[in-house]
């Protein structure tokens, strides 16, 4: 008994030591870097960033961009999720599906696709409308700070949709009927009791959004930054890019700021939802109370998939065609339709190098991840150690920090001045991935773990197994969807991830978000579109396994 | 005070018929129970009264007002239907204060604050929340919330009273009191009321006529007592009360026990085969005589009463005696039954 108290304790203290390592002490040195300026502690550094009008209006942008991105979020997810949870709209549950799938569409992808359709000399959807209006001018111009906000509306919303419409399903529909009962009609029901009970959480999902859009590199990277609309993260990775000490010590304080933003905004929203007076007393049977629309069925549908068609199908569409034009300058016939920009992409070794990279490094991150997150959500859920859910909390931290500032992080504390020197290696890469996506396996598991109820544990051990036997036959068989599930959910962010790997790759450790990137800044958008197009088929690819593995239980 | 008119009423989802040619009239001031097992329509039912559902077919009229047609094509949604309804899970409102939640209705109306005020005092101190009201919902018992959510039905003086399990969620001692108060404010305020359950002993306290529903059909409608004296049907005695069944044989005009010649007049007028069935209660069991005989198979204490288990041929028949002493008949001894007030049924 006491030995295995010991081990425990081991573990925590291992983990513990690790995450504050790893996790928290690069951030206490951003902030502390942030606070010192010519050997003393004060507020210099910010004082001399923000007196730059450039910088001062990125975070005036920042915030524009991030509220613009979180009302139109909530006004279009409100109504949705309230169709899709509480109608009889036709194929909800494909809707479903494809409102929350443009969460998986890397985002850096998503800004190429609608750079592509709404680029003022050349945009898809300029040209049609032009051509349909017979315009001189296009009607839309994407590197504009509406075009910035309108892309990161359709690629976070999905936080606001997935937040809003688990709080209505989870709502007692008879608190609504009571109302209508009352002789409250449907509006006022609406006003006086449903949107009362969700503020709560029409606010957590808006502030995700606004945290997430304002974290956000490769959106305002590549649509705002043609239009000289800059943000605090393109801010951030142009003083980092300057290499000097200078630029560092800028893009530190614009990081320590960003991070004081967001971590701030995620403890208020995790206090505003944890207040427990919303709780109530819930049927035992929660009867579906299906809302039949009637003759606005059909309108209903088309809004919804109008939407679902604008946010998901059309800029894939756009990816995928552009990547097999065989002539970029001549129009799209199918003539000039095939695969001959596919064929320099596959065969160069440069291209597949990077692919390869990333590949590798994803691999090793979710291997790694998994484990380590299995531990965490072990101590967390099925023991009573004191101290069993730092672990947990600090992989939170981590993965609530914006990647920008994690990264930054990364560079001043392990470049060999606190004795480490990870710089430019891929153990970097692989550590700042586990930083930010760990924490969506330890919850996945650590959900799991906790549906095993302690007396399966205790029945096994009853019946004459030992801990070790009860884990492989028990636990292990009962949360094997969970661990694979937990794997994918770091695996595939890791694959494509861009915003870190761009501050910390190495001449030998590029990423294929790095490569891409690259190419979509040099204009070469063809060469762009086939690498989006082979990332989309691996994310697709790895969501579907998730699905099969968790009866849909799970997925980005 | 409403009259409740449901005539014909059909509900069908898809191609299942959730409630099949239901027809009722509650008279004004009568607290009528829908009783039946749970999946049998009962609440399908409820929720077309309370305009939640729409009735596929048939009509249902509240007072003199048709709220429901098929025929019409006219539907009035619950806001204007002016009635009260108690939710299986109360439905308080967790952001509003108790005088709020039970204030609603009147302020939908549009009263005044003062009017608003002292109706909702009123209504308070009749369900003993007078000293609550400034409290919210999670600052209150199951209980008192669950009366508050009476307050709240009953604030607007609405024609008709519904409740849909209202007592379903209260712990066994909260249910026997609730059911009194229940009861006695119907009473005092003459209200129509239909109440939803599957508590056979609720529905029987409370009403003054009973309709079991099973299947979504409509089995029996009558008083509590004739319900369960006399049954429509074998599903009916089955599912009221406690109920030996046996199968029996229809010869000239009595009834046997199959195997037997223990024989009963054929007061239902069945003919082939029939079912014969009796309550536990209604069975005298003595070691001297009697006209069945049988072996004590297995004896219970249940404290009140004893309840044995006879076997009779390829039977076993239930006997409950009250107050009986457990050691008056012993296991594996042969017992004679009479059988009294019994039941008899077409086999299908």
């Amino acid at each position: 008994m006491l030995s295995r108290i010991n081990s425990k304790v081991i573990v925590i203290f291992i983990s513990v030591l690790l995450l504050l390592y790893f996790v928290i002490f690069p951030m206490l040195v951003l902030l502390y870097d942030s606070v010192i300026h010519d050997g003393s502690i004060n507020f210099d550094n910010y004082r001399s960033v923000y007196s730059q009008d450039v910088n001062w209006r990125a975070l005036m942008t920042t915030v524009k961009l991030s509220f613009l991105a979180m009302v139109a979020s909530v006004i279009i997810t409100f109504p949705m999720a309230w169709l899709v949870g509480r109608t009889d709209l036709p194929w909800k549950k494909s809707f479903r599906t494809l409102l929350v799938s443009s969460y998986m569409i890397p985002p850096y992808v998503g800004a190429i696709a609608w750079v592509q359709l709404l680029n003022p000399s050349a945009g898809y959807i300029n040209n049609i409308i032009k051509w349909i209006f017979n315009l001189s001018q296009a009607p839309f111009d994407i590197y504009t700070v509406g075009g910035v906000a309108w892309v990161l509306t359709l690629f976070y919303s999905p936080f606001a949709f997935i937040t809003i419409s688990r709080a209505m399903e989870k709502m007692d529909p008879a608190l609504e009927e009571a109302a209508r009962i009352a002789g409250a009609s449907p509006l006022r029901t609406l006003w006086d009791v449903t949107l009362p009970l969700m503020a709560p959480s029409i606010a957590a999902g808006a502030l995700l959004v606004f945290i997430a859009a304002g974290s956000c590199f490769g959106i305002p990277a590549i649509v705002g930054m043609p239009g000289n609309v800059e943000v605090m993260t393109t801010r951030i990775v142009t003083y980092v890019y300057m290499g000097d000490a200078g630029g560092i010590r800028d893009a530190t304080a614009l990081a320590a700021s960003l991070m004081v933003l967001a971590n701030g905004l995620l403890i208020f929203m995790t206090w505003m939802i944890g207040r427990k007076d919303y709780t109530t007393i819930s049927g035992k049977s929660t009867r579906p109370n299906i809302v039949e629309l009637g003759k606005w069925k059909w309108l209903a549908l088309c809004i919804v998939g109008g939407y679902g068609i604008i946010s998901v199908v059309i800029p894939i569409g756009s990816i995928v065609i552009t990547s097999l034009i065989k002539t970029m300058s001549r129009p799209v016939t199918f003539s000039n339709i095939g695969f001959t920009a596919w064929e320099p992409v596959i065969t160069s070794a440069q291209y597949m190098e990077s692919i390869w990279n990333s590949v590798i490094y994803a691999v090793i991150a979710a291997c790694t991840g998994t484990a380590l997150s299995l531990f965490v959500a072990y101590l967390a859920v099925k023991t009573s150690v004191r101290g069993r859910s730092i672990p947990d909390l600090l992989t939170l931290v981590g993965g609530s920090t914006p990647s920008i500032v994690i990264a930054l992080a990364l560079i001043i504390s392990f470049s060999g001045n606190f004795g480490l020197n990870l710089y430019s290696t891929l153990w970097v890469l692989v550590i700042s991935y586990l930083i930010k996506y760990m924490t969506m396996a330890v919850r996945t598991i650590a959900a799991s773990l906790s549906q095993v109820h302690i007396s399966l544990e205790e029945a096994a051990l009853n019946s004459g197994a030992n801990w070790l036997r009860c884990c492989k036959d028990i636990i292990m068989p009962l949360i094997a969807p969970s661990i694979i599930a937990g794997w994918f959910l770091i695996f595939m962010p890791s694959f494509y991830e861009l915003t870190m790997s761009l501050l910390l790759y190495g001449a030998e450790t590029k990423t294929i978000g790095v490569l891409l990137y690259e190419l979509q800044t040099y204009a070469d958008t063809q060469n762009a579109s086939v690498l989006s197009v082979i990332i989309l088929v691996i994310v697709l690819a790895g969501n579907l396994i998730l699905n099969k593995v968790t009866n849909g239980n799970v997925g980005i | 005070m409403a009259e409740v008119r449901i005539e014909h009423v059909y509900k069908r989802f898809g191609k299942v018929t959730a409630v099949d040619d239901f027809n009722l009239v509650v008279k004004e001031g009568e607290f009528v129970s829908i009783l039946g097992p749970s999946g049998c329509g009962k609440t399908t039912t409820l929720r077309m009264v309370a305009g939640f559902e729409q009735a596929t077919e048939g009509e249902i009229y509240i007072g003199d007002k048709c709220v429901s047609s098929s025929i019409k094509r006219s539907f009035t949604p619950p806001e204007k239907r002016n009635i009260g309804m108690v939710f299986q899970s109360y439905a308080v409102w967790p952001h509003m204060t108790v005088a709020d939640n039970v204030g609603y209705p009147l302020k939908i109306q549009k009263l005044g604050k003062e009017d608003r005020a002292k109706g909702v005092g009123y209504i308070l101190k009749m369900v003993h929340l007078e000293n609550y009201a400034e409290r919210y919902p999670h600052q209150l018992s199951g209980g008192q919330q669950q009366r508050m959510a009476l307050a709240r039905a009953l604030v607007a003086q609405p024609g008709l009273l519904l409740l849909d399990e209202p007592l379903s969620n209260l712990d066994a001692k909260l249910r026997e009191s609730m059911r009194f108060e229940i009861s006695s404010i119907q009473k005092n305020l003459g209200i129509t009321v239909i109440y939803v359950t599957h508590d056979q002993s609720e529905a029987m306290a409370m009403s003054d006529r009973v309709v079991v529903m099973i299947d979504g059909v409509v089995q029996q409608i009558g008083a509590p007592h004739d319900i369960y004296t006399k049954p429509a049907n074998k599903m009916v005695a089955d599912f009221i009360g406690l109920v030996n069944f046996m199968d029996a044989e229809v010869k000239g005009d009595r009834v046997f026990i199959a195997g037997t010649d223990h024989s009963f007049p054929n007061t239902a007028g069945v003919e082939g085969e029939a079912t014969l069935a009796v309550r536990p209660e209604n069975i005298t069991m003595s070691a001297t005589g009697g006209m069945i005989t049988g072996t004590l198979a297995h004896r219970f204490y249940m404290g009140d009463s004893v309840d044995y288990r006879i076997q009779v041929r390829d039977h076993t028949v239930r006997v409950l005696v009250k107050g009986a002493d457990l050691d008056e008949f012993k296991d594996g001894e042969p017992v004679y039954l009479d059988f009294d007030k019994v039941m008899i049924f077409d086999r299908n």
